[in-house]
């Protein structure tokens, strides 16, 4: 099954959910965020949230900057 | 040294921004350092309480530590919207910061000139006139304009913050007229952001009666980043001091500090 995160395809497990794509990406969890179809999808539904084909996801995280 | 810092106490002369005290006028940017490691130490010389970060795609194949990691606990974050072209993207920015953890605090910057990363006055208005709505807490980064800072204050702005000179062009106060006209015509914190790239100039601004100064660049590219969050520190707290005290008046011609009698060649 294939979606966009941050604009470009990954190929997913089906029935992946939110929390399994960070935790198998190995990105930090804490104060990361995420935008499920252009809405913000809250750190608590990240384990039920599972995936559809075509999701578009966008994870954010904070960097340096002035 | 400091005996004459410690008859100044800065806790006597709070910035009220937001609701929060601050005791440091030195706003810290986090960008461009050469590893996070060095950001705890730089934030701790320069004593900074409010430090700005960006928001950014997780790089999949090169993932970097959040910069978060690396602030003190009681650090006030204010996420920047760098990044964004339009009010609605500032917005956007500013919503999902604040989904992050971020509190209610925000940098707004809208940019679309790529060369001089000036910002877009007008699009940065309506940005903080939807964000102030939503109840956040919001610092305009904006082009020295009054007629712009006065609809910035008139949307419920929390600070205005005119740049000096571009982004990292350590070019200082080339604004520095227009600066002035801010700091006498509005009530809010007028707050220096962007171009100060040498503590004197921060101190200058500071002489001006601008209310803090935000300095990322000048810090992170210095050769000792932790020396120079120092200096800052030290310059931030010397214009201060050099404003609350009134500089005396400037003249044209020359006046005597020396009593012009009683010198030794009269009968």
């Amino acid at each position: 099954m294939q979606i966009i995160v941050n604009g470009e395809a990954l190929e997913i497990p089906p029935e992946c959910t939110v929390f399994q794509l960070l935790h198998d990406q190995a990105v930090s969890l804490k104060a990361s965020v995420v935008e499920l179809n252009g809405k913000i999808l809250k750190q608590e539904h990240w384990q039920s949230a599972s995936l559809q084909a075509s999701d578009r996801l966008e994870i954010l995280v904070f960097m340096g900057g002035g | 040294m400091n005996n004459i810092l410690k008859s100044f106490d800065p806790s006597d002369d709070n910035l009220l921004i937001g609701g929060v005290n601050l005791l440091s006028r030195l706003f810290v940017g986090t960008g461009k350092f050469s590893s996070h490691e060095i950001v705890p130490r730089v934030l701790k010389a320069s004593g900074s309480q409010v430090v700005t970060m960006a928001l950014r795609r997780v790089d999949w194949k090169n993932p970097q530590e959040n910069i978060l990691n690396y602030l003190p606990s009681n650090t006030i974050l204010l996420p920047n919207t760098s990044g964004a072209r339009t009010a609605d993207e500032a917005v956007r920015i500013a919503h999902l910061a604040q989904a992050a953890g971020c509190g209610n605090w925000v940098k707004i910057e809208v940019v679309q000139d790529q060369r001089y990363l000036l910002p877009d006055n007008w699009e940065t208005l309506k940005a903080t006139e939807q964000l102030v709505k939503e109840g956040f807490v919001v610092l305009p980064y904006m082009s020295p304009d009054l007629g712009a800072a006065r609809r910035l204050q008139d949307a419920g702005a929390a600070a205005i913050m005119p740049l000096g000179s571009p982004i990292g062009s350590n070019r200082g106060l080339q604004t520095k007229e227009l600066i002035r006209i801010l700091i006498e015509e509005i009530s809010l914190p007028i707050i220096v952001d962007a171009g100060i790239g040498r503590p004197s100039e921060a101190a200058e601004a500071m002489e001006m009666g601008a209310a803090a100064v935000l300095v990322n660049t000048a810090i992170a590219t210095a050769g000792d980043p932790v020396f120079m969050a120092q200096a800052f520190r030290l310059a931030v707290t010397a214009g201060r001091l050099g404003y609350l005290a009134g500089p005396g008046e400037r003249r044209i011609e020359a006046e005597a500090s020396s009593p012009l009698t009683g010198f030794l060649q009269e009968v």
